[in-house]
């Protein structure tokens, strides 16, 4: 009997195994999995043109899940990410259309007031040495009252170079957006930076141990203001990406986006207790809410029940981690 | 006081356990008798976490028997080993901070009188047994306004409160301040007194003979032998432990001090530190002593920036005034922490990140890191100081204390550290690697670095400083040279006796 169940928890561990080599492995595997359902289940599945659309549909959530993943990496969240975009983005189309500004400037003073909520939640982290949770609330809901001071109404009309990431080229018959392309870029220079300089290991660092990390000389408070901050300027091209893909300024957009976001970075594998996790793993994360959506839209399935099953992955991909990590 | 004699309480026969591609114990034998302290001796890593976690039903062993009073039995989970009268006590302790000592002791097992807890008679219990232990602070204490060594009589006292027949202390003394040890010996002769065996882990070899009646030697997982007290001697313990014979664990210190590194004037810190002077030259390594709670990490704290303070430096004749660690660390000062784990590494992190996290600047071009040049760094003082790990991308939560302690110094050797602050330098590192560290420092003199050096392991401050600070109530209350200093000098400044006193006037 003994020998059975200690044969079985040797299997078990051996699999556990694998995925605790690498974070990423484990939602990488997920991804693939799911797209070979999918292709199973439906032809259009893994054409071109749904591919390129899957990389539309997480195109903002995955630029906004940047800056999460950034925020997540030093132990902290934050719930105003979603908000910040809803302004950015409300306030570069309302000032070129509605106060006739140049488009591109109109898109800097939408980008500046994200950051300027970005060095706000910084500071307030960490002069008062608030939670994160706390204060990130507290600007979401300042965010979302000036979105709707600003405007109710759409804002539309836009001007073309507002709109020009949502513009196509083609490969092989595939249309891509330069919106999708940037994204990518945005997520290998993250990676980059995260991987290769020395403000991308006291990230993981001060997300690791805060007085550890202050301890081998880090400035931790700088580290954490800077993240806040650049996290704000992912959210502000989030907003530019959503102009572009929806071709409106929309004041009622982005209250789920913190949610969407923290989704994904979870998703990817990074762990929410700081310190641990990696960026493509959050790129993947984006891609397999991406890809189930799609794919259960095309098998006919309710967008409610898309949300369900979204519900149950991350239950499911966070105690997979949990085991892995269980025990250490 | 020898107990090689007693009932035999619990026995365990070729115990094995395998972990995926590890085999971490092989053929362990060990007997433990009513009324005996059995010493369990063995290098980190040498499988004795391994051995008790079986003991205590954390792990389940894959092969041999255990025996209790000669029937055997299978230990399966915890609850099964406090069936059997087994407890724990592990250097972290299993306490919840914000309930009282009383609701400590019962924890899981309040009684119940009707409806509601019988408080009269936890109250009651949790006196007798206090004051079986010679304990007393009041049952209704906050646990979190305790002091380590009491918080740790609380363990014991919960272990008692649950008719424990075997007890496991794992390195009991080893979160103690000297002050404190005679009360836990005393606490374990008390508990020897009423027929518990006591299983006790520790690397201070003094204490082995002190307490132990018998020892049991572990190696590499392997069972190595099984001695009595009366029939062995330190050197020959050393030699079964670590497989060959250390002839010096202090290296011969040669001090020639050279220039000023560090002055110190009339530093304090709020109520923690008051109005300390000294200094540090190069190639000294300075000893600081005391009672925990006398100062000693409050003042190096503030000489690397890491608190307030308040008083002058200076560093090679120039004024010194650090605001953060990052301050101390431009100036050459490193500071190995007390506390490894919750403030030297960074612990899900890696061999390399942790080595390099303080020199990323010299290491970087354009801002960026040279991964290449880099690893080579890495590789070169994982070889330089013998750091057991798989490689440079091993997350260091899972290495030995003395290779941990080799990456935190292997951090500061790499950006030309020329002030070391090591505060416990050797604390729950085994004996082999200890040596090592202790060869590393004096090395490190001999390069003109000046050491700092916290101990409340007397001979290690003995066997290590060139001069010693003795530090009571946040000041230091006399300097020694290494030819003055004995361990009952030091004790007694440390505390402030009276036999201290009339030593200073001989």
């Amino acid at each position: 009997m003994s020998a059975v169940v200690s044969k079985v928890t040797k299997r078990r561990s051996g699999v556990l195994d694998i995925l605790r080599g690498s974070p990423i492995m484990g939602p990488f595997l997920a991804l693939i999995a799911a797209s070979i359902f999918f292709a199973t289940q439906s032809d259009k599945f893994l054409t071109g043109a749904n591919l390129s659309l899957i990389i539309q549909q997480v195109i903002v959530v995955g630029a906004l899940a940047i800056g999460q993943t950034l925020v997540i990496l030093t132990g902290g969240i934050d719930l105003s990410n979603g908000m910040i975009m809803a302004l950015s983005s409300v306030l570069m189309t309302g000032f070129a259309v509605t106060s006739g500004l140049n488009p591109i400037l109109a898109i800097l003073a939408g980008l500046l007031v994200g950051i300027i909520f970005g060095v706000l939640n910084g500071a307030l982290i960490t002069s008062i040495g608030l939670p994160p949770f706390i204060v990130t609330l507290g600007t979401f809901n300042i965010a979302y009252a000036l979105v709707r001071i600003y405007t109710t109404s759409t804002i539309t009309n836009l001007p073309p170079a507002q709109l020009f990431l949502g513009n196509t080229f083609s490969i092989g018959g595939t249309e891509i957006t330069y919106g999708s392309v940037l994204l990518l870029i945005l997520y290998a220079i993250t990676w980059y930076v995260l991987r290769s300089t020395p403000a991308g290991r006291a990230v993981y660092a001060v997300g690791d141990n805060p007085e550890a990390a202050r301890l081998a000389g880090i400035n931790t408070k700088r580290v954490l203001t800077g993240v806040y901050t650049v996290a704000a300027i992912t959210y502000g091209i989030a907003g530019l990406l959503l102009v572009s893909r929806t071709g409106v300024g929309d004041p009622q957009a982005g209250q789920t986006g913190n949610l969407d976001s923290i989704t994904a970075v979870v998703l990817g594998g990074t762990s929410l207790l700081g310190g641990r996790g990696q960026i493509l793993g959050t790129l993947i994360g984006a891609l397999i809410v991406g890809v189930f959506r799609n794919g259960l839209q095309l098998m006919g399935v309710g967008s409610i029940y898309q949300v369900l099953i979204t519900g149950i992955l991350v239950i499911v991909a966070v105690s997979i981690d949990y085991l892995s990590h269980r025990g250490k | 006081m020898s107990q090689s004699t007693g009932k035999v309480l619990f026995e365990m026969k070729g115990i094995g356990k395998t972990f995926p591609g590890v085999k971490a114990l092989e053929g362990v034998n060990l007997t433990v008798r009513e009324g005996q302290v059995h010493a369990l001796l063995g290098e980190n890593g040498a499988g004795k976490s391994t051995l008790i976690k079986i003991l205590s039903g954390a792990y389940t062993k894959d092969e041999g028997q255990i025996f209790l009073e000669g029937k055997p039995v299978e230990i399966r989970n915890p609850q099964d080993a406090e069936a059997f009268g087994i407890s724990t006590i592990y250097q972290e302790f299993n306490l919840a901070r914000n309930l009282t000592v009383a609701e400590n002791i019962f924890l899981g097992h309040l009684p119940r009188k009707g409806l509601s807890i019988d408080w009269a008679h936890v109250k009651q219990r949790s006196r007798e047994i206090l004051d079986m232990l010679g304990v007393t602070f009041s049952v209704d204490t906050p646990t979190s306004s305790l002091s380590v060594a009491e918080q740790q009589l609380v363990e014991i006292a919960k272990s008692l409160n649950r008719k424990t027949r075997l007890l496991i202390m794992d390195e009991p003394s080893a979160v103690l301040s000297e002050k404190d040890l005679e009360k836990l010996y005393e606490v374990v002769r008390s508990l020897q007194a009423r027929g518990i065996g006591i299983i006790y882990i520790t690397h201070r070899m003094k204490e082995i003979f002190l307490l132990a009646d018998e020892v049991t030697v572990l190696k590499d997982g392997r069972y190595v032998d099984t001695r009595s007290i009366a029939n062995v001697t330190m050197d020959e313990l050393v030699k079964l432990m670590i497989g060959r014979e250390l002839k010096d664990v202090y290296p011969k210190r040669d001090p020639a001090p050279g220039d000023m590194l560090l002055e110190v004037k009339n530093v304090s810190r709020s109520k923690l530190v008051h109005d300390v002077s000294f200094n540090l030259r190069a190639g000294e390594i300075v000893g600081f002593a005391g009672i925990t709670g006398s100062g000693r990490t409050e003042l190096v704290r503030s000489i690397f920036g890491a608190d307030p303070y308040s008083g002058e430096m200076r560093i090679a004749g120039k004024p010194y005034k650090p605001h953060s660690p990052a301050d101390a660390i431009k100036h050459g000062i490193a500071l190995v922490t007390e506390d490894r784990k919750a403030q030297g590494l960074l612990l899900k992190l890696n061999v390399t990140i942790n080595t390099t996290i303080s020199g990323l600047k010299q290491l970087s071009r354009y801002g960026v890191i040279q991964l290449a040049k880099e690893l080579v760094l890495v590789k070169k003082f994982i070889q330089e100081l013998r750091i057991k790990t798989p490689g440079p991308e091993f997350i260091v939560v899972n290495m030995s204390g003395g290779n941990q302690q080799k990456v935190v110094l292997a951090r500061w050797l790499s950006i030309g550290t020329r002030i070391f602050i090591m505060d416990e330098p050797t604390r729950g590192i085994d004996i082999g690697s200890k040596s090592e560290i202790y060869q590393i420092m004096d090395d490190l003199t001999k390069q003109g670095v000046g050491i700092i050096m916290i101990s409340s392991e007397l001979p290690e401050v003995l066997g290590m400083s060139d001069r010693i600070m003795v530090m009571r109530e946040g000041t230091i209350v006399k300097e020694l040279s290494r030819a003055e200093a004995s361990e009952e000098t030091v004790m007694n400044y440390a505390v402030g006796s009276q036999s201290g006193a009339n030593l200073a006037h001989a």
